[in-house]
């Protein structure tokens, strides 16, 4: 069985009777026994679970009454969010026998779509830093390179995709941590618009900054995770209350008429990327240009002003989530969130409040700038994937991030993969769209990916 | 330019956020702190005074 089907090929072949949920399930479990003990992805294994979902599924699909198109789909999720009965523990010292009484909204929402649960992945402690080697359990590695970083915190499921292990899995993101892990896998990665897909159940990180998204092989596979993801849930504050689109009604549109808007100061100046992801994104335009997209740059405030902000908000917040914990428990977190967040004990009110009042221009900025828009095309991560061992403690102060503005604004954003760089790691780019304009995302992105052949290779992990 | 801050000044910070730091812990973070603080001195630049936050107070609370 090829190891290496995307969800989109899988699903046409189980509804034809020609892939079994089972055997497919079975193929993924013996792959991941084999090979992460090398790259350490998953922190739990649900073997029984996975193999009564797999035989639920296959049961509704010969029946003829199969739920859609997850319906007997291999996934997993971070481990930051909520399963009943099944150990969450944020990979962190502090939560290392929680064992949830309720799933999370999204694992109740792709349950009920069918998928087949795996386990629970590797991420940054509580969803930020990383990599940390004094945890419970060892971070994940890069399936392209297991001597490099993967980039977090959804670094469990970043090298699980990569390595097919899963077909599509659960990330969150709440300064880049979707788009950075897919970006240095090699995969795709999807933050959606704040509010569209529901927070409750998942461990919190900074409330204002959260969002909870798919990451899989493909484009079009993030659109069929993400609308059995979305929705209302009257229950999450952050939650918008408004009708969720197919997000793969446009897949087939092309780029053709695209206003695309490249924010180049944010990667060649402001934080310049290797000539690697640069020479990416360059190819990509080109390749949007020659299908039939409008391309110009734009200019916004320095990426300094939305990273800063950025950087108060989520350590402002996770210090006060954080709080209790730090006070009682300081030596129980690894070294580096532990030293990131109690940072956050230093910030004031009025500087929190002047903050949350710069958001809301930086929001408007960037509102205006799309207005005549449909895409925006910046980096996701700066290169490629460092060596484990060289990533620096404080590099989240060191240089703006790349992705943090679309966590300030809540835009949605994506990471496609555009290659290869100088060292043989993928590189890739970042698409932002208008918020709630998911379709049109994936439209661009999916474009992209059917223009090019950077879906056909996959990671050798022996 | 990063902010600084007097070692007196610094351990009046810390003692207000009763955070139990080791002196190694301590160091570690007098040591960004000038950085960091410099990330919010940017934010905090002059903006006009009508100028609202991101977030507002939502009446019907769900």
């Amino acid at each position: 069985m090829d190891p290496f089907l995307t969800i989109a090929e899988a699903a046409k072949l189980i509804a034809a009777h020609k892939l079994s949920p089972v055997e497919l399930t079975q193929a993924c479990l013996a792959r991941i026994r084999k090979y992460d003990d090398k790259l350490h992805s998953f922190l739990l294994l649900t073997e029984e679970r996975a193999l009564a979902d797999a035989r639920a599924a296959e049961a509704r699909v010969m029946a003829g009454a199969a739920k859609g198109p997850l319906d007997g789909i291999p996934i997993a999720h971070k481990d930051i969010y909520n399963t009943a009965g099944i150990r969450t523990t944020g990979h962190s010292k502090l939560l290392e026998h929680n064992v949830p009484s309720a799933d999370s909204v999204v694992v109740q929402k792709w349950d009920a779509a069918g998928t087949v649960m795996l386990g629970k992945l590797a991420t940054h402690e509580f969803a930020m830093g990383g990599p940390s080697f004094d945890l419970p359990w060892p971070p994940a590695r890069n399936p392209w390179n297991t001597e490099h970083f993967t980039a977090g915190s959804s670094s469990g499921t970043g090298a699980a995709v990569a390595a097919g292990f899963i077909l599509g899995g659960t990330g969150s993101d709440t300064g880049g941590s979707i788009r950075g892990p897919a970006a240095l896998c090699g995969i795709a990665g999807v933050k959606p618009t704040y509010g569209l897909s529901s927070r409750r159940g998942v461990l919190p990180l900074s409330f204002t900054l959260d969002h909870t998204g798919p990451m899989a092989w493909t484009v079009e596979d993030c659109a069929l995770l993400l609308q059995a993801m979305a929705g209302y849930d009257r229950e999450d504050p952050a939650s918008a209350d408004r009708l969720v689109p197919d997000f793969t009604a446009d897949l087939s549109k092309g780029a053709k008429g695209l206003r695309i808007g490249v924010v180049r100061h944010f990667y060649e100046t402001d934080h310049p990327v290797s000539p690697g992801v640069k020479a990416g994104i360059d190819a990509a335009l080109d390749v949007y240009n020659q299908l039939g997209a409008e391309i110009r740059d734009v200019t916004l405030s320095p990426m300094i002003e939305y990273h800063a902000a950025g950087t108060v908000i989520i350590t402002a917040e996770a210090y006060a989530v954080h709080e209790p914990w730090l006070k009682t428990r300081f030596n129980d977190y690894g070294e580096l969130f532990r030293d990131r967040i109690a940072l956050g004990a230093f910030i004031s009110a009025a500087e929190y409040v002047q903050t949350i009042r710069r958001r809301r221009i930086l929001c408007l900025e960037l509102k205006a700038a799309m207005a005549d828009l449909d895409i925006l095309v910046s980096a996701s991560q700066p290169g490629e994937a460092p060596r484990i061992d060289s990533v620096p403690k404080w590099g989240n102060l060191e240089k703006p991030s790349l992705t943090m503005p679309f966590n300030l604004t809540g835009f949605p954003a994506m990471s496609v993969c555009t290659g290869f760089g100088a060292g043989g790691l993928p590189v890739h780019m970042q698409l932002i769209a208008k918020p709630f304009a998911e379709p049109t995302l994936f439209r661009a992105g999916h474009a992209y990916e059917s223009a090019t052949q950077w879906r056909a290779t996959r990671p050798h992990l022996g | 330019m990063p902010a600084t801050i007097s070692e007196a000044d610094f351990d009046v910070l810390v003692a207000k956020t009763g955070l139990p730091l080791s002196a190694a812990q301590r160091a570690t973070l007098r040591e960004v702190y000038p950085t960091f603080q410099a990330i919010i001195d940017r934010v905090s630049a002059p903006m006009p005074r009508e100028a609202e936050p991101a977030l507002i107070f939502p009446v019907e609370q769900r």
